[in-house]
């Protein structure tokens, strides 16, 4: 018997919109909930998904997915990559999961929103399996770290991080929340698929992955880029959802939001993925820079990728710009210098090699942030560890919730963007992260940083001791340097061949 | 301003293939099946970026051949982890453009 060619059925089988005769039509796709922006049914009937899916298709490539993804886990399980790994590498591993495995889940019930309030019939077949993926990512990045628990209690907070009040886990949940927990069908599809997925991720699950194939983490690489293979496909329902609102005269609604997720995922991933490729990545193992990869997948691919859909650069441009070769190196010293307030072991990646490596790819490093960490690096080959450690807390953004920075040295232009709105002072890291609280001031506005807390007393003892314990951080959890201080010595080798020469 | 900053005027696109079997395949298909157009490919080890300007194509006739083996369109999924461009997914190939020309 012949069967009909996929194509000519996809889009019958797969629309499903109907007139409704017992309630209104707002009432069934509730505008808040739809993000509708007042078109027609008729304009989302329009709406074209370019990443065509069927259920059948999807579960018989899914399998396959997760049979390769596990087989090759199981394989080299007996492998001792963990005994054998460099401590900056397990840190990557530990970073990652935290950030990431229970946001799947925060992700999967935005690609729902999707599902029950999209108005387009393609975008809801798509959020149905893009639903299933975020499953799949978060059960996925909690079983594989689950294996190292018992050899190291930090790798317990893939699990744990977005239970606490743990300083990166709050910029998190903030960042995730926005986009993926608080908006309506259409802001998802534009902040998290499009924005967040087809831009973001690429750096996270294959920038990252490159390094891990470099580092011989095969069973690492060969996840998260799997992952990356569903992202590529329910990322694709923003696209067309871009060209409609272009097309309909909602192009300023469009870029806004797209805006709007482009800085929050910048920031968040300048301190989560710009210190792991640049510092905690064994130095013979990176494949490239941060700002390298940075400049492959977001400007060279997804900046392109936006244009080409009828939107705009950000207005932001050039301060992003500027921002990749710095912002990232303020953000890495800060963990560092506040290593007890995080999950995992922070590696300083400053021996003479490294910080080589770092003024080729970011010329002038030595004479900014190498200067900060002289002073650092003095104090411990001078046996003074304790003042490497910090006594007070830094200022957080009230958007990004991460410490305000910039380059050290003679530049130096920290500036604090502070606004007043309904009687209380907000404080900001940038034009960028005010601009987002200036778009929808009441959304933001009940959000207490960690510093807030702090001097609202929430946090009690008003120690370092008391923070740790808000945050969740027990001992055997509490973030040190990853190598023990190893490297310093590797700095006094050098220092005393000198002065012999 | 830096290289950085104007690298998102290019006219690439095409896959970004998990490195193996199939990558390999779909690096040589797109010569096959683009003929006279320059293919890049780069290889990052977890992954292949394979490149030209404007428009490739990708057949399943072609895939097939050079795999030896049956292969469906939508199996591409399982080792495309990204793509530089649009997609346009039909049952026999696969093709990544731009609508505009920069």
């Amino acid at each position: 018997m012949a069967t009909l060619g996929r194509l000519d059925w996809y889009d019958i089988a797969r629309t499903t919109n109907w007139t409704p005769k017992y309630v209104q039509e707002d009432e069934l796709f509730p505008p808040e909930m739809s993000g509708s922006m007042g078109l027609p049914l008729s304009a989302w009937e329009t709406y074209d998904e370019p990443y065509k899916q069927t259920y059948p298709e999807y579960v018989k490539v899914q399998r396959e997915k997760d049979a390769g993804a596990y087989s090759v886990k199981a394989a080299l399980e007996r492998s001792k990559m963990f005994e054998n790994a460099d401590p900056g590498w397990l840190s990557v591993m530990k970073a990652h999961y935290g950030a990431i495995a229970r946001a799947e889940y925060s992700a999967s019930t935005a690609e729902a929103r999707m599902v029950r309030f999209g108005k387009a019939p393609g975008m809801r077949n798509m959020a149905t399996l893009g639903m299933m993926d975020e499953i799949r990512h978060g059960q996925i990045q909690l079983y594989f770290p689950h294996e190292h628990c018992s050899k190291d209690r930090q790798f317990d907070w893939a699990h744990k991080a977005y239970d606490t009040n743990e300083w990166g886990a709050i910029a998190a949940r903030h960042m995730f929340d926005d986009m993926m927990t608080t908006r309506s069908a259409v802001g998802v599809a534009l902040m998290l698929t499009f924005a967040f997925e087809t831009g973001f991720t690429n750096m996270q699950f294959l920038g990252l992955a490159a390094d891990a194939a470099e580092a011989g983490d095969w069973t690492f690489s060969n996840l998260i880029s799997s992952i990356q293979t569903d992202e590529s496909r329910h990322a694709q329902i923003g696209g067309p959802l871009v060209s409609l609102l272009v097309a309909n005269g909602k192009k300023a609604e469009a870029q806004k939001m797209v805006d709007i997720a482009i800085w929050r995922a910048w920031k968040l991933f300048s301190v989560l993925t710009g210190p792991i490729m640049d510092y905690y990545t064994p130095l013979e193992h990176r494949k490239q820079s941060f700002k390298e990869f940075m400049q492959e997948w977001i400007v060279t691919q997804f900046e392109r990728a936006l244009i080409d859909l009828g939107l705009d650069k950000p207005w932001y441009w050039d301060q992003f710009m500027a921002e990749i070769d710095t912002q990232h190196h303020g953000m890495h010293l800060g963990v560092w210098f506040w290593r007890p307030t995080v999950w995992w072991n922070p590696a300083a990646g400053v021996t003479p090699e490294e910080r080589e490596w770092l003024e080729e790819k970011y010329p002038g490093w030595n004479a900014t942030w190498g200067k900060c960490w002289d002073v650092i690096t003095d104090n411990l080959l001078a046996g003074k560890r304790e003042l490497s450690y910090p006594e007070t807390l830094p200022v957080v953004c009230n958007m990004c919730q991460l410490p305000i920075n910039t380059t050290p040295g003679p530049a130096w232009k920290v500036r604090d963007h502070a606004l007043d709105y309904k009687g209380r002072t907000y404080h900001f890291c940038s034009d960028g992260c005010q601009w987002c609280f200036e778009q929808e001031p009441e959304r933001y506005a009940g959000h207490l940083s960690l510093i807030d807390r702090f001097l609202a007393g929430m946090i009690q003892p008003m120690n370092l001791g008391g923070g740790l314990q808000y945050m969740g951080l027990a001992p055997g959890e509490i973030g040190d340097d990853a190598h023990n201080y190893a490297w310093v010595e590797k700095v006094r080798a050098v220092r005393e061949k000198a002065k012999a020469a | 301003m830096s290289e950085i900053s104007t690298a998102y005027l290019n006219n690439k696109v095409g896959p970004v293939m998990r490195q193996g079997e199939l990558a390999q395949a779909v690096a040589e298909a797109a010569e096959i099946d683009n003929p006279g157009k320059k293919i890049d490919v780069e290889d990052k080890v977890a992954y292949l970026r394979i490149r030209t300007d404007d428009e490739m194509i990708l057949k399943r006739e072609t895939i097939e051949e050079l795999l030896g083996r049956p292969f469906s369109m939508n199996d591409l999924e399982v080792e495309l982890s990204s793509f530089a461009g649009r997609i346009d997914t039909q049952t026999d190939l696969v093709r990544f453009y731009f609508v505009k020309h920069l």
